[in-house]
């Protein structure tokens, strides 16, 4: 099966979304990746990225419970399928391959 | 802490529902942690971020499924419509042509309305350019002529200071102007120097304040400049020759003068000349020239009217003569006065084709009106079946809306094609030069009528249909209510009312030019032939009058001063003296110098005394009246006694009856003829009929080696009389093909009627025709109805018909009596019309054998 294409940016959002198991939704991805990037980010950017990724199948989403914060809206929790998990390695391997090509030498500045 | 409003809002607005209650979520996160930093940030951190949602990804699906509906209707209402019009193809084709022919009918009067309204208003001055006019007491009466002093013109602009630019312009004349050897006639005034400052005639070449200033100094249009030079390019400076006599410098040229202004000029001489040419102009009793002011501006004319009342009187002009002023604009349209008041004149024209127009577009809708109606207990079903389903009234009226306004688009459409194809005939007719129009902005305003005319045709039926109860319409309980029975009654009343009213009308008009073509004149102006002498003629009057004499087929000659229909142009005079004459009455007579043996070749019969004739001696001391001046002056036994006129004796030899030598709207003036033949330059003959043309071709010869270089330029008396009676005329004929328009419309809304009926009643003829009933029997009985809707028409119109026909001919001073059989003839007409139409339908019902109709149920 052909595994969906995955842009750099989503391509961040579902490690991180990977590497949050089950507590991944929508700001606790932005501040993490905000954190990691060392950069801000706009939330409607991770939207963007996890909604299309949920179209693909690379991820899943579910409702979390009605709480206080947040003026009482739920939090959408997301979870990597295994389509999803698929995609990364397949990156993942595709790129170590790559530049395991790299000849070892010292590159001119 | 809260999030802006407003932004939350627009969000809620276009984001989609299942991704909403997420994204909110999220965002009211951010805000939060963000707002304890910095409350601002945050609030202008959450705007943006609802902005970056503006995507179609997270935008929810707005109605477009509303819209497509809405086109399915309309598809579905336009098969509906032409499934309609392919059923019923009888009633369409009667919708369309009564339609068509109407909306036709309605836009060639729009375009002559149009056309008459813009007559002479097309100078840039507007109300302030004005006519000063003057009114004379003649006799108890006031008549109101344009012909002023020659003088008035200069001597206003220099006494008030209220005119800005003043001209006198002279009665128009035919002259030949020849450049080398082109000899060419044209239409010539004598013109002040601001003619074109005054009216906005464009100029080609010329410098506008220097043109006219020169005496001899002449302005041609561009038209007469090619027929003479053959270009109209560089001729200033160069120089003409006017009547083989006089030699004048081209100072400039215009173009040729629209055809929408009543001044038709080929070229312009100067007031110069013209008080040099005819110094009688510069007295204050003699009026022949017209005289246009510009006022300042914020100068009112009523208040220049009052200013300038006795202004000819105190310079020295007849007693009861005062002057005013009117806006030249108005003059066209308003140019009747009745006792020196202004008492309407084209505008009655203008408004009564515009109520024609009216009335024929409303007998059109009428048509559609009724045949809708009446069909719908065809189309029930219909209705019923979509009001079960859940069509909304809504959506029938804009079904039944639409279709009449689709219609009377399709109707324009042809409309329009017949307006292409009916123009030329119709600008004969008027006399116009109307083009069709190809402007957005008419042809956005012809779209308007037919929809507005759509409209007003649809709207009876599309709401009277919509209201019917579907259960009532299924079960098949639905019959005719009584008002809607009355109102299709009413319709065809009021049609044929309508109908009625413009028969009668133009049968009047039409009584009334017979009687003009007709009547005796008291005398004879048939078969006068008569040419303007000029140049040799004019020197050597008695030889030409011998020659043409000797013509064959020419039996009598003599010369006249103007031709009998200019009689009133400028040649009247009221300087009359006689005994007993109360100091302070004024009456104004016409003067008619006339030749030897003119009177006579006139056939106008004498009451007393004799006519001129040369055995008598000299008769220079001697004049002959009409009835109508001996009456004015009171005198008994006339002939002997003594009159002055311009200050000498004249002896009263002969009285002659009254004759009408104006149109027959005015009573006939006073009038002498002066026995002058100096002064008379129109040759005139007798002519045998039938010789015409041969006296014409002899005439041309003649004229050709008598007088070179002059234009020969003929006419029939009866011409001229006829061209008197020319608006009438032109109504006349109008009016006739607007009445057929009218009665054709008509009848073709009875046609449908009738055939619907004939058909409704189908099973109940079946029924009569197997109990013994005839075909006639049958059609009989189903005229009944309709002839009773023509009577109660014909009843109804006519008092209408007979005042409006009461008013139009108070217009004229001689008139036919309205007699009982116009009406009466006009209404049998209209009922036999509508007979005939109907038993053209009823017939055909009638024949049907009623095993056929009985077959089924």
């Amino acid at each position: 099966m052909k595994t969906p294409s995955l842009g750099e940016f989503e391509e961040l959002v579902l490690l991180m979304v990977g590497a949050l198991h089950d507590e991944a939704y929508g700001v606790a991805v932005l501040e993490n990746l905000e954190g990691h990037l060392k950069k801000k980010l706009n939330i409607s950017a991770v939207h963007v990225a996890l909604k299309r990724m949920e179209d693909k199948g690379l991820v899943r989403s579910r409702f979390g419970g009605i709480t206080e914060d947040r003026g009482g809206r739920r939090k959408k929790y997301y979870v990597m399928t295994a389509l999803g998990k698929r995609a990364l390695d397949h990156q993942y391997a595709l790129r170590n391959s790559i530049y395991n090509l790299i000849p070892d030498i010292s590159f001119s500045k | 802490m809260k999030p802006p409003k407003r932004a939350l809002q627009f969000l809620r607005w276009f984001c989609r529902k299942d991704y909403l209650e997420e994204i909110e979520g999220d965002l009211i996160e951010v805000f939060e942690k963000l707002s304890v930093i910095s409350p601002r940030r945050a609030q202008w951190g959450f705007i943006w971020s609802v902005c970056k949602y503006l995507r179609p990804q997270f935008m929810r699906a707005f109605k477009f499924n509303v819209h497509q509906n809405a086109r399915a209707m309309f598809r579905h209402n336009i098969t509906i419509t032409y499934r309609s019009f392919l059923k019923y193809k009888s009633s369409f084709f009667i919708n369309l042509i009564g339609l068509s022919s109407g909306l036709a009918c309605t836009i060639l009067i729009y375009l002559w309305v149009s056309d008459e309204l813009k007559v002479d208003n097309l100078h840039a001055a507007g109300d302030r350019l004005v006519e000063v006019m003057e009114r004379q007491v003649d006799n108890g009466q006031i008549t109101v002529q344009s012909g002023t002093p020659g003088i008035l013109a200069e001597t206003l602009a220099q006494e008030l200071p209220e005119i800005v630019h003043a001209t006198t312009v002279s009665w128009t004349d035919n002259y030949v102007l020849t450049v080398d050897d082109r000899n060419v006639q044209g239409t010539g005034v004598y013109a002040g120097k601001d003619y074109f400052k005054i009216f906005s005639f464009p100029l080609l070449q010329g410098d506008p304040s220097k043109m006219l200033t020169d005496k001899k100094s002449i302005v041609l249009s561009d038209e007469m400049a090619v027929r003479l030079f053959g270009t109209a390019e560089n001729v200033l400076g160069k120089t003409v020759t006017w009547q083989h006599e006089k030699l004048f410098n081209i100072s400039g040229v215009f173009k040729k003068m629209p055809a929408q202004s009543t001044q038709q000029y080929d070229f312009l001489l100067t007031t110069e000349e013209m008080k040099e040419a005819h110094p009688w102009t510069q007295q204050w009793t003699n009026n022949a020239p017209s005289t246009f002011v510009v006022l300042r501006e914020g100068a009112t004319v009523e208040a220049f009217s009052a200013k300038i009342v006795n202004f000819v009187k105190d310079h020295g002009g007849e007693k009861g003569t005062t002057v005013f002023a009117t806006p030249y604009s108005r003059l066209y349209l308003h140019g009747r006065f009745v006792n020196g008041v202004e008492a309407g004149g084209r505008i009655e024209y203008v408004r009564m084709f515009s109520i024609i127009a009216f009335f024929i577009l409303l007998i059109a809708c009428i048509n559609f009106m009724n045949l809708s109606t009446a069909r719908a207990s065809r189309r029930i079903k219909e209705i019923g079946t979509k009001k079960a389903m859940g069509a909304s009234r809504r959506a029938l009226i804009i079904q039944y809306l639409g279709e009449s306004m689709l219609m009377a688009l399709l109707s324009m459409a042809c409309a329009f094609l017949l307006v292409i194809l009916l123009l030329p005939q119709f600008n004969l007719i008027t006399g116009k030069t109307l083009t069709v129009p190809t402007d957005y902005a008419t042809l956005l305003s012809l779209a308007g009528l037919a929809v507005f005319a759509g409209w007003v045709a649809g709207s009876y039926p599309a709401l009277y249909l919509s209201g019917f109860n579907p259960v009532a319409i299924l079960k098949g309980q639905l019959h005719g209510s009584w008002s809607e029975l009355w109102v299709r009654r009413g319709l065809v009343v009021f049609q044929f009312v309508c109908s009625v009213v413009l028969i009668v009308s133009v049968w009047v008009v039409y009584e009334q030019m017979q009687y003009t073509q007709t009547k005796n004149l008291g005398y004879n102006k048939d078969h006068l032939l008569y040419f303007e002498g000029q140049g040799n003629v004019t020197q050597n009057l008695e030889t030409a009058i011998a020659t043409v004499k000797n013509f064959p087929g020419v039996t009598n000659a003599s010369s006249i001063g103007h031709s009998l229909m200019e009689f009133g142009a400028g040649s009247s005079t009221s300087s009359m003296q006689w005994e007993g004459k109360d100091p302070d009455l004024v009456v104004e007579m016409e003067n008619v110098r006339v030749n030897y043996g003119m009177i006579e070749m006139l056939e106008v019969q004498l009451v007393a005394g004799r006519y001129y004739a040369p055995q008598y001696g000299t008769e220079d001391t001697n004049i002959i009246f009409n009835e109508a001046a001996i009456a004015a002056m009171g005198i008994q036994d006339p002939i002997g006694k003594t009159v002055t006129l311009w200050g000498k004796p004249r002896t009263i030899v002969g009285v002659v009856k009254n004759f009408h030598f104006r149109s027959f709207h005015e009573k006939v003036k006073p009038l002498f003829f002066n026995l002058a033949p100096d002064g008379t330059w129109m040759v005139m003959m007798k002519v045998e009929a039938g010789k015409e043309s041969d006296v014409i071709a002899r005439l041309e010869k003649f004229h050709k080696d008598y007088n070179p270089g002059f234009l020969l330029s003929y006419r029939f008396l009866d011409q001229d009389y006829q061209a008197q009676y020319v608006a009438e005329q032109r109504v006349a004929t109008l009016s006739k093909y607007f009445a057929g328009l009218a009665i054709l419309i008509s009848s073709l809304g009875l046609l449908g009627l009738a055939a619907f009926t004939a058909e409704r009643r189908l099973k109940e003829i079946g029924i009569r025709k197997i109990h013994g009933a005839t075909n006639v029997g049958v059609v009989f009985l189903l005229m009944k109805d309709f002839t009773r809707m023509v009577l109660v028409a014909i009843v109804i119109s006519f008092p209408i018909s007979y005042i409006i026909s009461r008013q139009w001919l108070d217009g004229f001073a001689y008139k036919i009596n309205l007699q009982w059989w116009f009406f009466a003839t006009a209404g049998l007409a209209a009922l036999f019309v509508a007979w005939f139409t109907v038993a053209l339908q009823t017939w055909r019902a009638a024949r049907v054998s009623p095993a056929k109709t009985l077959r089924s149920e």
